[in-house]
Order: structure tokens, then C-alpha cells, then sequence
């Protein structure tokens, strides 16, 4: 077969550098849907994976699969040298990173420039420069976009940190210069926390990102998290689509995001925007991104980071712009024109997304390890489930807990959060801890209703969860249940495994099995 | 059928459920509270409850000696205790000596030992920090008293449960009850 025929499927034919394979440089939920947004393209795929993943669902679904090391990230997704190499004997002509890892990695980015693999994202003079924080906010600074007061560079020395902490005055934030995801922030409301604080953000951020560099920044209580996706081709064409609302955190790590915001309004949102779009110029920045911004009380808005890559929260932008941002960073890499003008843009009904990580809400959202012995997807009209995960999975340590992302779209926020709470009860995942029934009782809380959401929200009004009435029903109705299942077991089909085997799988026969004993149950 | 007694632990605390089916409805009595509720089985890992006008789903799975449970989005583990194997709730908490056993509470590396052996330590204080899924969990002193074992050394990986340290807690409590705070 000749390769003008594999790739005709999705690709506009004006698009004369579009590529045959790419290599997909990542794992979970996010490796899923890159390789499901090339096969529409008709772009085969090549997986890579460390020895913990070899059974994990990228490695299924991909067109190949490459082993690239060990479970640790650092001798496996991190090492640049594997991936490139992977990617040169595989054929590919370009790796998209997904996001985490490599994906803000300027090295790398140079590294494939060298080595002419198109890396999926922007070039890595842009990455460079968003990617450290005291350079880019200087950038953004000289390009009048407003930033939150703060030092002007990182430190090692305690004098230093100190004396910055009172011009600022507390309460203040460590943050890391390579940061991201909350890793390696602090927040310190007196002196005699700065140096724990310095320290552990130090650590941390050494072992998330290889690079211990923090620095302080005047902390905004109770802020808003407000964020625009902005998407940039190769020749200078930038648009933005709209904002997304990512106030609801933990660990200051999103774990709920909706579009649009309720604290904009038209004037707002077009001025956020538009700062966005300058924003992304001044770092001369191409492919997708997402610039941050913290809205205070008041509705000042302040310019926070970049995040030079494709977004967990991706999803609720695409469902209420109605743009696929993958295939778009798909086509911009391959330098196609951006086919989208900013006054063809708008928001239509309202997007949530929930994200279930494998944490316990009830033990400070700490990992909860372990395998996946039932899941339910949840399905239904405005419902959307990016997974990367399957019934007998195995959830390895060694990685960010998030398991999959439930979005949902409906034609208003009351509506999206009624759609919600429906699918929350729909997605079943037993055999670890996960958020989902925490998120459930997110957006059925009447503050978030109200839409009344700040990056305090679940400190504020869910620190002591689970309580409320129906928690010790549920607890009884969960013991009626095993009580029940011991007494009157499902009846196992002929040739099933006996109860209590080791390998208690719902084949297709099982199943068949246990609706014919229907009622006897 | 008459009534049946069962003991499990819910999220580890103990709990003996009676359950009394009759013709069209199951009853379970648990403690003081009894929900009498028509039972139907739509698959093997799905039970509906119909009661006082309304219907909730649980789902259960088993996974060796536990059952998961979720109902309304919220996920219980439930085990039977079986009689005779030593299974307690709590009952390793301490050692013979009265030491109490600090755990990790999840598979991880250590990252930090924040702690020296002999150190007097107060009731939350940072002992051990332990990275998990790359975020850092500080692992805490239950109480006030002084650090008499440490069973683990940084860049180690432990699994859940596995003891970190050991903290002789401070005798002067002992008459008035938990005053280490």
C-alpha cells in the first residue's frame, strides 16, 4: 500500500508535511486520546512504555508499542535519548508529548528540533522561556501584561528569602521556577514557616522536575483560578478559545474545571483574552497553550503562568468551542495554517470536567494504589469519559494517581452540574480509592451551585468530608449489599471459575450466566 | 428463611448485620436501625435497593477475603472477619511495650528522615516524609513522646502498612488520658 493512501482519513490535503506516525511520549488517559485523535487522522501511532506499563491501555491501543526502561519516570518517559531513539527506529516523524514529562522540557524540544522529529508543541525558545517562571514573567511585564507581585529571580539564600517574604509581605508563596502542577509549592503565612517551607518546596520540585530553583510570590487569598486556551500555527496566526475555570483545587492541583467561568463577563472575558493572545506573541509562542490567571475578589486579573502544552482540562474547552485541540496541534506542528479567526469563535451551553484521580478524599487525598477489579464507564447524551484505565488493572505507583476524566456539556451550568452528579453515580471504580465521590458532592454543594468558586472552596466547605445525613445511610445500604451478595451470591455460569478463584472475571459468559438467575437472587 | 447474623468491618470498624428475608422484601437489622427494602439482582456486580419510594444501586465486586461497595458514587471496603486468624482493627497499633507503630499509609519511597533516633517528638510532628506518586506525604507523630525505633532509610521504597518508626509516648499522660496535645 502505498503511504498516500494510509494517510488519506480526517487530513485536509493541503496539509503537504502531515505525518505518517507520530510517537506518542506518555502514558494514562492523556496517551489514550493522542492516539485515538491520530487514528481519526489516519496517523499511525507508536507507544512507549517503562516495564510498570507494559499491560497498561496506550500499549493496547497503539499501532506499536516500544519499551523504554524501567518503572522509575527518570530512566523510562524522562530520558530523552530513549524517546528520540524510539521514535528514530519506529519511523515516526514526530512525538507528541502529551502533557507532564517531557512535555515542557525546552531540552527536549531541542533535542528533536536536532534531531528533525517535529516535537507536538511550541518551539523551545518559546518553551524555554514560558517555562522559566522569573524570565517569563519578566517577558510579560515588558509586554504590559499584569503579574502578581513577587521576586524578580530564585535564591538559595535564607537572608534572601526572608527579606523578600516581609517587603511582600505574608502571606507569601514558594513556588518552583520549573514548576507546575502544584509540586513544590508552599504557602507561608509567618516567618517561622519560610524555612521548612523553602526547604520542602526545594525537594520537591528537585524530584518532580530535576530542578530545585523556588522563589517567592505575594500570595492572593481566595483568588479564582481563570485560564485561556490560546492556540498559535506556525506562522504567526493566534487565537484564543475562551477561558476555562479551574478554581476547584486540592494541594493547589485542579481537580474540577468548567467553561465558562461565572465570574466573567463579556468586557472581562474579552480582555482576558485579548491579554492571552498578547501574552503567547511576546513569547513568540506557536502550537497550543494555555496562559493562567488569577482573578481576585475585586476582579483584577493577574498573569500566572503558561502551560506549554496540551491541558488535563483540554476537554471542556472542546466541547463548548466545538474545536478538537489535538488535531490541531496535530496540524499546526505539521505547519498548516490556522484555518480559525477569533470573531468565528464562540462559547455554546456550559462544560465540566471532573477528574478522577486514584486518591482517598478521606485521608488527605493521599495515593491509593491497587487494582481496578470493577469498572463502569459512564456513558449517556453530554457525556464523556477519557480514560486510561481497564477492569483488572493494576494502578503502578510510580506515577501522577489521575486515572481518567469525566466531562460533561449541556446547554446550561445547572443542567451541566445535574449531568454531572448523574454520571459521578454512573462511573464505578471499586477496588481503589478514588475522588469521584468526593467531586459528586462538589457540585451538588450549594456554593458551588451558586457559583460561587474560589481556590478555597473545598478547605472552605468540604475539609471535614464526608459528612451530611445520607453518609451513614449509604453506609448501611453498602452493608445491606455484602450482607446480601454473601447470602444469595450471583450464580456462576457453567464452565465459570468457582467463587472465591482466583481469576473472578465478568466474561461474557459469566454475565449471560447471572441474568438467567434474574430473580432467585 | 429465617434470620442470619453476619460480622464484617466497614472501612475497618466493626459491625454485625441481621438479615431476615421474607417473601417480597429483605430486612437488615444494623445495631438499632432496621431497612426493609425489596432486593433485585440486575447482574453480578449489581444489587438494587427499593425503599420508602425510592431505589438506590450499589455495586460490589469481591477481591479475595474484601468486598467493594459503592453506592451513590461512595466506595466502602468490607471484609468478613474470619474467626481465629488474629484480624483485629487496631490491635498493632502498639506494640507490647506500649510503643506506638508508625506506618506508612501507602506504598512509596522515603524521601526524608525528619527525625533522629532518641528525639523527643510532639503530637504531629513530622517524622518521616514519604513520595508517593510524586507527591511528598508528611507521615505524623500520632503523639507526643520520643522516637525509640527507625525502621526504614531514605531512598527506600515501602510498601502500605509497613511500620517507619517507632514512638515511645510520653508517660506523663498516662493517668489523665490523651493530654499529648
Amino acid at each position: 500500500m502505498s503511504s498516500a493512501k494510509k494517510r488519506s482519513g480526517g487530513v485536509p490535503l493541503a496539509t503537504p508535511g502531515m505525518f505518517d506516525k507520530i510517537l506518542v511520549a506518555n502514558r494514562g488517559e492523556i496517551a489514550v486520546r493522542v492516539i485515538k485523535a491520530c487514528r481519526e487522522m489516519g496517523i499511525r501511532t507508536v507507544a512507549v512504555y517503562s516495564e510498570a506499563d507494559a499491560r497498561s491501555l496506550h500499549v493496547r491501543l497503539a499501532d506499536e508499542a516500544l519499551p523504554i526502561g524501567p518503572a522509575p519516570a527518570s530512566e523510562s518517559y524522562l530520558d530523552k535519548g530513549r524517546i528520540i531513539d524510539a521514535a528514530r527506529r519506529a519511523g515516526a516523524q514526530a512525538i507528541h508529548p502529551g502533557y507532564g514529562f517531557l512535555a515542557e522540557n525546552a531540552d527536549f524540544a531541542r533535542l528533536c528540533e536536532d534531531e528533525k522529529v517535529v516535537f507536538i508543541g511550541p518551539n523551545s525558545k518559546a518553551l524555554a522561556l514560558v517555562g522559566d517562571k522569573v524570565r517569563a514573567r519578566r517577558a510579560m511585564e515588558a509586554a504590559g501584561v499584569p503579574t502578581i507581585p513577587g521576586m524578580n529571580s530564585v535564591s538559595r539564600s535564607a537572608d534572601e528569602f526572608r527579606t523578600a517574604a516581609r517587603a511582600l509581605g505574608y502571606p507569601v508563596m514558594v513556588k518552583a521556577s520549573a514548576g507546575g502542577g502544584g509540586k513544590g509549592m508552599r504557602i507561608v503565612r509567618e516567618e517561622a514557616g519560610l524555612a521548612p517551607a523553602v526547604e520542602a518546596g526545594m525537594r520537591e520540585a528537585q524530584s518532580a522536575f530535576g530542578d530545585d530553583s523556588v522563589y517567592l510570590e505575594k500570595y492572593i487569598d481566595e483568588p479564582r483560578h481563570v485560564e485561556f486556551q490560546v492556540l498559535a500555527d506556525n506562522h504567526g496566526a493566534t487565537v484564543h478559545l475562551f477561558e476555562r475555570e479551574c478554581s476547584i483545587q486540592r494541594r493547589h492541583q485542579k481537580i474540577l474545571e468548567e467553561t465558562p467561568s461565572t465570574a466573567l463577563g463579556p468586557e472581562l472575558r474579552s480582555k482576558m483574552g485579548e491579554t492571552a493572545v498578547r501574552a503567547m506573541r511576546a513569547a513568540g509562542y506557536n502550537n497550543a497553550g494555555t496562559v493562567e490567571f488569577l482573578l481576585d475578589q475585586e476582579g483584577r486579573f493577574y498573569f500566572l503562568e503558561v502551560n506549554a502544552r496540551l491541558q488535563v482540562e483540554h476537554p471542556i474547552t472542546e466541547l463548548v468551542v466545538g474545536i478538537d485541540l489535538v488535531r490541531q496541534q496535530i496540524l499546526a506542528a505539521a505547519g498548516a495554517p490556522l484555518r480559525l479567526q477569533q470573531e468565528d469563535l464562540g462559547q455554546r451551553g456550559h462544560a465540566i470536567e471532573c477528574r478522577i484521580y486514584a486518591e482517598d478524599p478521606k485521608a488527605h487525598f493521599l495515593p491509593s494504589a491497587g487494582r481496578i477489579v470493577l469498572l463502569r464507564d459512564p456513558k449517556g447524551p453530554g457525556v464523556r469519559f477519557d480514560s486510561g484505565i481497564f477492569e483488572g488493572w493494576e494502578v503502578p505507583v510510580h506515577y501522577d494517581p489521575i486515572l481518567a476524566k469525566l466531562i460533561v456539556w449541556a446547554e446550561d451550568r445547572e443542567a451541566a452540574c445535574r449531568r454531572m452528579a448523574a454520571a459521578l453515580d454512573d462511573c464505578v471504580i471499586l477496588g481503589i480509592r478514588t475522588t469521584a465521590g468526593f467531586l459528586k458532592d462538589v457540585v451538588n454543594h450549594p456554593e458551588f451551585r451558586a457559583g460561587r468558586t474560589t481556590t478555597a472552596f473545598i478547605e472552605k466547605h468540604l475539609s471535614a468530608w464526608p459528612t451530611g445525613a445520607g453518609e451513614e445511610e449509604r453506609r448501611r445500604l453498602a452493608l445491606a449489599a455484602a450482607a446480601y451478595d454473601s447470602l444469595s451470591p450471583a450464580a456462576p455460569a457453567a464452565g465459570a471459575p468457582a467463587r472465591g478463584a482466583k481469576q473472578e472475571s465478568a466474561t461474557p459468559w459469566t454475565t449471560l450466566g447471572r441474568w438467567r438467575a434474574g430473580e432467585q437472587g | 428463611m429465617s434470620a442470619v447474623e453476619l460480622d464484617f468491618l466497614i472501612d475497618g470498624e466493626p459491625r454485625r448485620v441481621g438479615v431476615e428475608k421474607g417473601e417480597k422484601t429483605t430486612t437488615f437489622r444494623d445495631g438499632p436501625d432496621v431497612l426493609e427494602a425489596e432486593v433485585r439482582r440486575v447482574s453480578g456486580h449489581e444489587l438494587l435497593f427499593s425503599y420508602g419510594g425510592r431505589t438506590v444501586r450499589a455495586h460490589l465486586a469481591r477481591d479475595g477475603g474484601r468486598v467493594f461497595v459503592s453506592v451513590e458514587g461512595r466506595e466502602f471496603v468490607i471484609t468478613e472477619p474470619q474467626p481465629g486468624t488474629g484480624r483485629t482493627l487496631d490491635g498493632d497499633a502498639r506494640t507490647p511495650e506500649g510503643g506506638l507503630r508508625v506506618k506508612s499509609p501507602m506504598p512509596g519511597k522515603v524521601n526524608k528522615l525528619a527525625v533522629g533516633l532518641g528525639d523527643s517528638v510532639r503530637k504531629n510532628q513530622t517524622l518521616v516524609i514519604v513520595e508517593a506518586m510524586k507527591m511528598e506525604n508528611e507521615i505524623q507523630s500520632p503523639a507526643a513522646g520520643v522516637v525509640k525505633t527507625i525502621h526504614v532509610s531514605v531512598g527506600e521504597f515501602v510498601d502500605a502498612e509497613r511500620q517507619l518508626v517507632e514512638v515511645e509516648p510520653l508517660k506523663s499522660s498516662v493517668g489523665g488520658g490523651a493530654h499529648d496535645d
